[in-house]
């Protein structure tokens, strides 16, 4: 146990102690986003006038005066008042434009590698890349005179500062942008010499700066001159607030190339954390053909952001997806291959466009989710007042405290458009993560050895404590609203994991053979307390007991051996029912989707 | 390359010197994925003496004096590699220590309503290492007294018990967990597949929530007790619908234990008045942004009087998560 670190002495005085308790993130976005958003974009080059920096963004500000700055030293032990740092101490103001131009201009063979330096509190990072090889530079032989050395310029480099203590997922991220903005300069250069035109304008601005500077006395940012007259200024600085903003960057170098970017952190952030794009990736990498795709605005407005020359697949799969269809159905709808729609699907999400949620369906059971903001006075609560007038939010949230199914939650006296209505306001909730979904998850844990097996009969049964579910079959719904999930799994093809080599039928041998082998798995303990449950004595029941034997360790829930196995809900909470003594049932969240409503920990 | 370097260059300028400056930089190489940021400050330091040193005995620039930087190099890097501390003897009369300090993330604001509670047997606490704070709440967490109540049971401040809890929350030795009554709800969460899957955990539980003097719990009636909260159920609930289950353990322990290694998760009301005449002045506690537990907290009604209060009164919703 370490001693309680070096920390401003306990005064006696309440009001100051309670400003020195850690600040905690009161959810909006401005304290994480200090830390996922760059100080600043700065644009480097090195070539045969030497190193240079030709535009930083934001402009430096000039300081005043020198007194002002020595007033500002205090103890590092004393309070601060305020609270509040009002002068960026990360900021990277203190390195000025000469300092940076060479640390960031590497050698050309630090070119096309990742570039990281952090001095202090401040991380750079870029990607250095060489416009052209130092030797190759043409020289002709039959010109006598003196070689005028056109200038040219032999590496560039984008480079983002950022916080020191980002996220290294941030600073690949960051990487990565710095990487595409400096292919598309480099194609642009060498079809249209674009990067030595811009940067040749940039340093004309400055030395005119300079030299008005030296004259004036007048101390100005060379900076702000350029950006009126130069478009790569204009984008560094657009992609520098896209960063700081939406997190979505859009750049049309020289008007002609596009770069697009999107910095996870900021797009996919639930009640102030952010998710992080490896948990991201791995909930892509488990999406199943039985989820669907929930766009996250309307469809007009997600085919709006899509760029003009975008995929048509993409176009027809946004138009044909919906709620209530699942992954394999909107490929036969939209007529793409499943891989291709996982693909799109996968692209979706990770923009911020969509998420996952398992498709709509009588039997799905919903609750609170427990990062909802119920809060009386949230913007929230007033879209959905827009959005719906005569409903409020918290009464409707109130209906989900308890988690309810949604056939629970429809009243069947209501009118078809009641219906309806309440079928998009569950979409609504589900859009902004105010819900979760539950299943159900079965695990195989026997009653211990020495202890004879009580009576069970006398217990309440063990299946799903959700509410008085009823086995209903599909009831006759309107076109486009949600039907049983016994209807999409029965069409749906088994995958690889059912175990359907059992025949059903007769306990023929081959079968009770499988059945032996199966259970083989198992313990000599866990056998017999199977064996020894009044349903085993059915051949029927026992095939199908060990068939799904593998499900019941807790990580496959009750719709996805639904289809898997081309099973009904009916049948499975039977064998659930039958086999209570030797199973346990619980209700919880996936946890490969939930984490668009929860953040991970 | 892969490799990360990490140093504190520093320029001595002195006309004693053949450029009028002596430049040096002690550093450390790592690898590229490896997490350093306790290693700058090390590396601050050691400039820091190093120039200090060479202020005083010139001990960089004298050429004999400098090869005794190769044994101390060395000693650098095996220590800290083994140790993550090390002793550094430089001369007879100066030596340095050193030593790396594990970066922890901010912890959250402790609120009053938050039951501190020790990861560890509380055995492992060496008061005499703590301040005079720490030492005096000491004995009163327990696991089921919250804030509050230390903070008037011990007679401290409390604003003082909550930061000197939130220290101990930063170091790992407490996490906090929510007051415990047979009215509250929980649920299960994805996690509670961990005390099927992860050994350890499994025993750890059972150890933990099995009553004393009696044998151990089975991990079948653990279990499906667990899965037996769900929304609900109250705890009083659980008890008797479990009480053959409950023969060998002990509930309260078993919701702490589930707690704090997040297998379940309580449900707290949250009251909101929806319904307001226009005169009437907003709602202060009734947002929902406050649980009941803070409001009861705040207010000194207890659980079952606000209750009765909100039950009663057809202009507030209640909601739970």
């Amino acid at each position: 146990m370490g001693k309680t670190r070096a920390r401003p002495q306990l005064s006696n005085n309440n009001y100051s102690i309670t400003k020195k308790m850690y600040k905690q993130t009161d959810g909006s976005v401005h304290r994480s986003g200090d830390r996922t958003s760059p100080i600043s974009v700065i644009l480097v080059s090195s070539g045969s006038r030497g190193n240079k920096l030709l535009f930083r963004y934001p402009f430096q500000r000039v300081p005043e005066g020198a007194s002002s700055l020595a007033t500002k030293q205090r103890s590092p032990y004393a309070l601060n008042p305020t609270g509040d740092v009002l002068e960026d101490q990360d900021g990277d103001s203190r390195f000025s434009d000469i300092i940076l131009a060479t640390i960031l201009a590497t050698k050309s063979d630090m070119c096309g590698k990742k570039f990281e330096l952090k001095i202090d509190n401040i991380r750079f990072v870029g990607h250095p890349t060489l416009l052209q090889t130092p030797h190759t530079i043409q020289v002709s032989k039959t010109d006598p005179s003196p070689k005028r050395e056109m200038p040219t310029m032999i590496l560039f480099s984008v480079v983002f500062a950022l916080r020191a203590n980002a996220d290294p997922s941030v600073i690949g991220c960051m990487h990565n942008l710095s990487r595409r903005i400096a292919i598309a300069l480099q194609h642009e250069e060498r079809r249209c010499q674009y990067l030595t035109r811009e940067a040749k304008l940039m340093l004309a601005v400055q030395d005119e700066v300079t030299a008005m500077t030296e004259n004036e006395n007048s101390p100005q940012s060379p900076f702000r001159q350029i950006l009126p007259k130069c478009k790569l200024a204009w984008d560094l600085k657009e992609a520098y607030d896209s960063l700081c903003t939406t997190g979505i960057v859009r750049l049309h170098i020289n008007n002609w190339l596009e770069v697009s970017f999107c910095l996870p952190h900021k797009i996919h952030h639930v009640g102030g954390n952010h998710i992080a794009p490896e948990a991201l990736e791995r909930c892509l990498k488990a999406i199943r053909p039985y989820h669907a795709l929930l766009l996250l605005e309307n469809e007009k407005a997600v085919l709006g952001q899509m760029p003009l020359d975008c995929s048509p697949a993409l176009v027809r799969l946004i138009k044909t997806c919906s709620a209530v269809k699942n992954l394999q159905q909107l490929a036969q709808d939209a007529d793409l291959a499943l891989l291709q729609v996982f693909q799109i699907s996968a692209h979706l999400v990770y923009w911020g466009k969509a998420i996952i949620i398992y498709p709509l369906c009588e039997n799905n059971v919903y609750m609170l989710s427990p990062h909802a903001s119920i809060c009386l006075y949230s913007s929230l609560a007033e879209q959905f007042s827009q959005q719906f007038p005569g409903n409020d939010l918290p009464s409707m949230l109130a209906k989900f405290s308890l988690p309810i199914s949604l056939s629970e939650f429809r009243n069947p006296l209501d009118a078809p458009v009641q219906e309806v209505q309440l079928i998009q306001m569950v979409v609504w909730l589900l859009q902004r993560r105010l819900l979760i979904q539950l299943h159900t998850y079965v695990c195989l844990l026997v009653p211990p050895g020495q202890d004879e097996p009580g009576p069970w009969d006398e217990e309440p049964p063990l299946v799903a404590c959700v509410g008085g579910r009823s086995l209903s079959t599909p009831s006759a719904l309107s076109f486009g609203s949600p039907t049983s999930s016994d209807d999409m799994t029965l069409t749906s093809p088994s995958m690889d994991n059912s175990s359907a080599e059992l025949l059903p039928g007769t306990d023929s041998p081959l079968n009770r053979r499988m059945t032996e082998t199966l259970l083989a798995s198992l313990t000599e303990h866990e056998r017999q307390a199977i064996l020894s449950v009044p349903a085993a004595q059915n051949p029927e029941d026992l095939r199908m007991f060990a068939r799904l034997l593998h499900y019941f360790r807790g990580h496959h829930h009750l719709e996805e051996i639904m289809y898997n196995e081309n099973m009904r809900r009916s049948q499975l909470k039977m064998l659930f029912d039958k086999f209570r003594s030797v199973l346990v049932i619980t209700n919880h969240e996936d946890p490969v989707i939930s984490i668009f409503q929860s953040p991970l920990e | 390359m892969d490799k990360k370097l990490i140093g504190c260059p520093v320029c001595i300028e002195h006309k004693k010197y053949s450029r009028n400056a002596l430049l040096f930089n002690l550093g450390f190489v790592c690898d590229a994925q490896a997490k350093t940021c306790a290693l700058e400050p090390i590396v601050k330091k050691l400039s820091g003496y190093l120039t200090t040193l060479e202020l005083e005995t010139g001990f960089i620039s004298n050429e004999e004096s400098k090869q005794k930087l190769v044994p101390i190099m060395s000693t650098l890097l095996e220590d800290l590699n083994a140790k993550g501390a090390c002793t550094l003897p430089i001369d007879e009369s100066n030596t340095i220590h050193l030593k790396l300090i594990e970066q922890r993330k901010d912890p959250q604001i402790v609120q009053e309503y938050d039951v501190p509670v020790f990861t560890e047997s509380k055995d492992h606490f060496i008061k005499s290492q703590w301040d005079l704070t720490t030492q005096q709440i000491f004995p009163y967490i327990d696991g089921f007294r919250h804030i509050q109540k230390i903070s008037a049971e011990a007679d401290v401040e409390l604003n003082l018990v909550r930061i000197a809890v939130q220290n101990l929350l930063y170091y790992g030795v407490v996490t906090l967990v929510s007051i415990f009554q047979y009215s509250n709800v929980y649920c299960t969460t994805p996690k509670i597949q961990n005390l099927i899957d992860d050994k350890p955990i499994q025993e750890q539980c059972l150890a933990y929530v099995t009553k004393p003097g009696q044998k151990r719990a089975s991990l079948r009636d653990v279990f499906q007790l667990y899965c037996g909260l769900s929304p609900g159920t109250t705890v009083r609930d659980l008890c008797s619908r479990y009480a053959q289950q409950l023969q060998r353990v002990d509930e309260r322990k078993l919701v702490q234990f589930g707690l704090m290694k997040g297998l379940i998760r309580r449900l707290q009301k949250y009251p909101v008045k929806v319904v307001r005449d226009e005169r009437s002045r907003p709602p202060r506690l009734y947002t929902g942004c406050h649980s009941y537990d803070e409001i009861c907290c705040k207010t000194g009604m207890s659980y079952k009087e606000l209750d009765e209060r909100l039950e009663n009164d057809p202009n507030i919703i209640v909601c739970w998560k």
